[in-house]
């Protein structure tokens, strides 16, 4: 009878609408908006918020804005507010603000119809429905940049002058608008930007160290204990960093490289099962990048994949390539270059993006370079670069 | 109106059964789903929320129509549907 065997003990806490508990690094930007929001637990009917949160791709804006809304509608559950936070990625809805508000009415009346009436009427009956149910709603609109870009500042200044047009009524209606970038605000008029710009949280790229806490945080949720290797977390958020910090990239790879592990059969997720992974997502190396290294480069880069094939590293340092690239040299009766002259093609091939390279960190005795190959699977390069010089030495 | 007198239109039960598996819903997904006229699914509403077996909510021009959860004659037909769809499963 086979047994299916599996890095992961729950693989769903790595897909990327799941909304962990923790947030690592981001625990100020968390309070800071439940602070803006705090009165809405306090006199939720005397005034609503508006809020931008802005970041990179893969900073977070998605996931601190759900974990808040989590947290502040079991708040709100405890004190006996009727409080719906409701998430909605415009660009989900094609930017537009009927069926943005539709999605939102939904959640109150499910089968509300689609057809005939306008994006004001929808306005008024939502806010019909939000004052018979004495509800209050958190609006998140994701991706607000869509929203801009198809309907202009009339459909944004509605959402935020709401309650001008209703004076003396309880507040209702409170916004919390993600987008990557403040620019696209600049194309709306004075006035709607002035009521959406006073409150911004701003989040800013995740490091390379912040990364590999993320991904450390979803390993211990998502895998066996110690299946996935040091190594293997370094290398995923030195490329999720490569990718302008972005989290959520290095996430998804996590979980295609713990895929590839369980493909293969392995106990734990390595280094390579990452290579493997990413010439899945990102176009691999090309051929004729390979083809047009000189001969001493694609033997320098064999003996790199052979070394990586080997080890189950993430890095692997200079030296150790060259002991690898001397014994091709042997296999193939040439001479070895210097290790000066290979510090050089080292250059060229990371200049290429066909490996990347750094100085060793303090700690260890004197400076050597560091080698990782981020692209693809060292099978797959020591295949691919043995073909080639077996066809230019025919 | 008798019972007998309710439940005898065919198109009024269909309406009765729509109601109980979707909850809520408006005059022409209504007509929509029984296959006839607006004013032919109208008046067979007006039979049923004039006895208090269902009622209506106005937004705006939408009239969503639900069963009435104050009243036991909704409640009795709900049963019923229920348990009949059941049996037939």
């Amino acid at each position: 009878m086979s047994h299916y065997r599996s890095v992961f003990t729950d693989e769903t806490k790595l897909d990327l609408n799941y909304v962990p508990h923790r947030l690592p690094h981001r625990d100020t930007e968390l309070q800071l908006l439940m602070k803006f929001f705090s009165f809405l637990l306090q006199f939720p009917e005397k005034m609503a918020q508006r809020v931008i949160i802005t970041g990179d791709v893969g900073s977070g804006k998605t996931v601190l804005s759900q974990r808040f809304g989590t947290d502040i509608s079991r708040e709100a559950g405890k004190r006996g507010i009727n409080l719906h936070y409701v998430h909605v990625n415009c660009r989900e809805y094609r930017g537009s603000l009927f069926l943005i508000l539709h999605h939102v009415v939904s959640t109150f009346h499910p089968s509300f119809p689609k057809r005939g009436y306008s994006a004001e009427e929808l306005l008024s009956i939502l806010l019909q429905i939000l004052d018979e149910e004495k509800a209050h709603v958190i609006l998140t609109l994701d991706e607000f940049e869509s929203l801009i870009e198809r309907e202009g500042s009339d459909a944004v200044y509605k959402l935020t002058r709401l309650q001008e047009t209703r004076q003396n009524k309880p507040q209702r209606l409170s916004l919390v608008c993600i987008l990557r970038n403040l620019k696209a605000i600049e194309q709306l008029d004075t006035s709607t930007r002035s009521t959406l710009q006073s409150n911004v949280i701003r989040l800013e790229r995740y490091s390379k160290q912040q990364l590999a806490d993320i991904l450390n945080d979803r390993i211990s949720l998502a895998f066996k204990p110690l299946a996935v290797l040091e190594d293997t977390v370094s290398l995923i958020a030195e490329l999720a960093s490569s990718e302008g910090g972005n989290a959520r990239f290095g996430i998804d790879l996590l979980w295609r490289a713990g895929k590839y592990a369980d493909a293969d059969g392995l106990d734990s997720v390595t280094p390579d099962c990452v290579r493997k992974a990413i010439s899945s997502v990102v176009p691999a190396m090309r051929k004729s990048e390979l083809t047009n290294l000189g001969f001493h480069e694609k033997l320098l880069l064999l003996g790199i994949a052979r070394c990586f094939k080997e080890s189950r590293k993430a890095y692997i340092s200079l030296s150790e390539a060259e002991q690898f690239y001397a014994v091709i040299c042997e296999e193939f009766n040439e001479k070895t270059h210097s290790h000066t002259q290979l510090w050089k093609h080292l250059q060229n091939l990371s200049s290429l993006g066909v490996v990347k390279t750094e100085v060793s960190k303090v700690g260890s005795r004197g400076r050597s370079t560091l080698i990782c190959l981020p692209k693809i699977s060292a099978e797959d390069l020591e295949k691919e670069l043995s073909a080639i010089i077996e066809k230019e030495r025919a | 109106m008798g019972v007998e007198d309710v439940f005898s239109s065919r198109l009024r039960m269909k309406i009765l059964k729509i109601l109980a598996q979707v909850g809520e819903l408006n005059v022409s997904e209504i007509a929509r789903r029984l296959g006839v006229n607006y004013n032919m699914t109208s008046r067979h509403l007006k039979v049923l929320e004039d006895e208090g077996v269902i009622k209506h909510k106005v937004f705006g021009r939408i009239r969503l129509y639900r069963f009435n959860e104050n009243s036991p004659k909704a409640k009795a037909v709900q049963n019923l549907i229920e348990v009949w769809e059941h049996a037939n499963e």
